[in-house]
């Protein structure tokens, strides 16, 4: 008996096998991957053992282009940033500028940045909402969202010439008025994303299938969000009501009346309700903005925009994008271009710290779902 | 003409099921609001997929490729349409039933040949998710072996004709639930496609497939389709008065599948095992006790 081996040591032995272990490269070229980046994962069987995210495969250099820019050309460089969520980079980057200069925009130009942002907002939680759905396998959602979102990009595209990077706030304001008519028909088109929630309910929310497969992923609680620095609704979906809307309010947002929607539980499944709840919450609070523009400039003239000059000094300014607190600090030394520009994407903790937390243990099913469920964005860190 | 019959069941049930295919692909495109391929488009990639060169990882893959096409043909050739058979037989369900699993074993060793370790796992949660269905399934057949006397699928089929009320998916209701939940399974539909999940293991079996293994596959699924439905017609359906109603009654079956597999996503491989022991295996004792007493 005692040649034999025993059972816990062959289980043993199983685990070590270099057949039972091995290293997957979860991305860049991965189905479940979103963006340029990986996660390079020791895998037993299905079970992660242990995680190395695998940034720089995105890495443009954007903070050390934009010293190298006029303070206006880098309007066109700053979308690209994140895609699916452009104008909090416009907004928080003119932003950290006019505090420099200590000017003050007019106040349509304030609502009308806070419309574009909040409608940047809904086409992001859509996007994130069908990735979400998409990383289950249900691409009807998916498919049917993104198609919301095209409704919404349409606008966007009447309003700015561009669907995807609208290069629209500018220095001093907007680059240009509401065109007639867009009003109206944002809110035809809201109403009809506003009427589709039913649909999101029953093919994705209260889908029973979903909920067993969200239940219990990635579970973090408000001390452990907070001690991470997750921001956005996975911070709102773990208890917190923190929101750069209300805590720091800039644009029109001090003269808005909305709810900031709050879950708790702080897994997937909380995750993706608190999505889907402020999603609906930005739809009433555009309607809000919509119908109390008030009349005048929408920019303020600041001469030519070549040789705009912004007095020395820094400034940091923050905006809550629809995956958190998106931020720029910007450094001037008074000169044609910004001396330093840094940018805090709200992706960072979940996406490269966060994972060694959670995804040691976990299947590697559930990787995309985490990552979508924590709305990861690679370019967001990795610049 | 026993050989020439065998081969027209077995080109008729990969056209049938290729068909399936791409209606089937049409059907999602409409729900997901998108227009579609055409529904000739898996003919065009099955053909596109035997003219490329392919990459094999060894003899393993070449035999396991065949034998998993063979298998699920050697199935197909027991199962009666509109009572027709290419050659005598009872055509047992045990039979079918026995033959099936060396189709997907075929295609176990065949995939698995590549090393990949994603299409090991698809390999695994496959047969997995068989010891979901096949339980639930296997007592669905006791129910009909214990209350037909029959194993035979042809004499199940006869034993329907007459009219609506007669199909055992009138009188055994609740079996026939059970059936149409495994059959989600064994088509591998959402939420039960565990074993191809694109976002977790890259398509699994199908990641280190090209060319012609590619193709095989194609194959191996349109001819799997041709036998669960047409399985699925013969026990509960009424079998078919003619082809074209057998085919027809195939269809509705296929269209019902791809349609529940357009609002659900996918449920890990535990997940989608207990679901099938809980709900199908309960639907199945239920009607077996039913049928009993």
């Amino acid at each position: 008996m005692d040649s034999m081996m025993a059972f816990s040591e062959l289980t043993e032995l199983t685990r070590n096998d270099k057949y039972v272990q091995y290293e997957l490269f979860f991305g860049p070229n991965f189905p479940g991957m979103h963006g340029n980046f990986g996660y390079i994962l020791d895998v037993a069987g299905s079970t992660i053992t242990k995680v190395r995210p695998n940034p720089g495969l995105l890495h443009r250099g954007f903070e050390k282009l934009m010293e190298q820019k006029l303070w206006l050309q880098n309007l066109s460089l700053i979308p690209r940033i994140c895609v699916p969520d452009p104008d909090p980079n416009e907004v928080a980057y003119c932003s950290a500028v006019e505090k420099i200069m200590g000017i003050d925009i007019p106040e349509r130009a304030k609502f009308i940045r806070t419309i574009t942002l909040e409608l940047s907002r809904i086409t992001s939680l859509l996007m994130g909402m069908g990735a979400l759905g998409a990383m289950m396998g249900h691409y009807t959602v998916m498919y049917r969202m993104m198609q919301d979102r095209d409704r919404v990009l349409d606008m966007f595209e009447w309003l700015t010439g561009a669907r995807v990077y609208h290069i629209y706030n500018t220095i001093g304001g907007v680059s240009r008025d509401l065109p007639e008519g867009w009003i109206e028909k944002t809110e035809a088109v809201l109403d009809e994303l506003e009427g589709n929630i039913p649909e999101w309910d029953k093919l994705l929310f209260d889908n029973p299938v979903i909920h067993t497969r969200l239940t219990g992923i990635g579970p973090l609680t408000e001390e452990e969000a907070v001690q991470y620095g997750i921001v956005g609704p996975s911070l709102r979906a773990s208890g917190s009501t923190a929101d750069v809307r209300k805590d720091d309010p800039y644009a029109a947002y001090p003269y808005l009346d909305f709810e900031i929607p709050r879950t708790g539980g702080g897994d997937a499944l909380n995750r993706a309700i608190q999505v889907r709840l402020e999603f609906a919450e930005s739809i009433k609070l555009v309607k809000k903005a919509l119908h109390m523009i008030p009349e005048g400039d929408f920019k303020i003239k600041l001469g030519n925009s070549l040789k705009l000059i912004v007095p020395k000094g820094d400034a940091y300014a923050r905006v809550e994008s629809s995956k958190g607190e998106y931020g720029y600090y910007i450094v001037s030394n008074g000169g044609v271009k910004p001396y330093r520009v840094s940018v805090r994407g709200p992706s960072l903790p979940g996406g490269l710290a966060l994972c060694h937390k959670h995804l040691p243990g976990m299947l590697i099913d559930d990787v995309a779902i985490w990552m979508a469920s924590f709305a990861v964005c690679p370019p967001d860190f990795d610049r | 003409m026993v050989v020439l019959t065998s081969l027209f069941l077995a080109f008729s049930a990969m056209v049938v099921g290729l068909l399936f295919m791409g209606i089937g692909r049409k059907v999602t495109a409409r729900l997901q609001r998108r227009y579609g391929p055409p529904f000739w488009q898996s003919y065009i990639d099955v053909i596109k997929c035997f003219s490329r060169n392919s990459i094999s990882h060894s003899y393993i893959q070449d035999l396991g490729s065949m034998m998993g096409l063979a298998g699920l043909i050697a199935a197909a050739m027991f199962v009666p349409i509109a009572g027709w058979l290419p050659f005598p037989s009872a055509s047992p369900i045990i039979v079918i039933l026995y033959l099936m699993p060396i189709g997907y074993l075929g295609m176990a060793m065949g995939v698995s040949a590549s090393g990949n370790p994603l299409a090991a796992i698809g390999i695994g949660r496959a047969l997995t998710l068989m010891l979901g269905y096949e339980v639930p399934y296997a007592i669905l057949l006791l129910t009909f072996i214990a209350s037909s006397n029959t194993s035979s699928l042809a004499v199940l089929s006869d034993l329907q004709t007459g009219g609506i009320g007669n199909w055992f998916a009138v009188k055994m209701p609740i079996g026939f639930i059970a059936s149409i939940i495994c059959l989600q399974a064994m088509l591998a539909e959402k939420p039960f496609d565990t074993m191809i999940a694109p976002a977790e293991i890259a398509s699994g079996p199908m990641v280190e497939l090209s060319g012609k293994f590619l193709g095989m596959a194609f194959l191996q699924h349109a001819v799997a389709i041709f036998i669960e439905t047409g399985l699925i017609v013969n026990m509960y359906l009424g079998g078919g008065a003619t082809v074209l109603s057998f085919v027809f009654k195939q269809f509705l079956l296929y269209t019902f599948a791809m349609a529940v597999n357009g609002i659900y996503g996918r449920y890990r491989v535990e997940q989608a095992v207990k679901f099938l022991w809980i709900f199908a295996g309960s639907l199945a004792v239920i009607q077996l006790l039913i049928n009993i007493f």
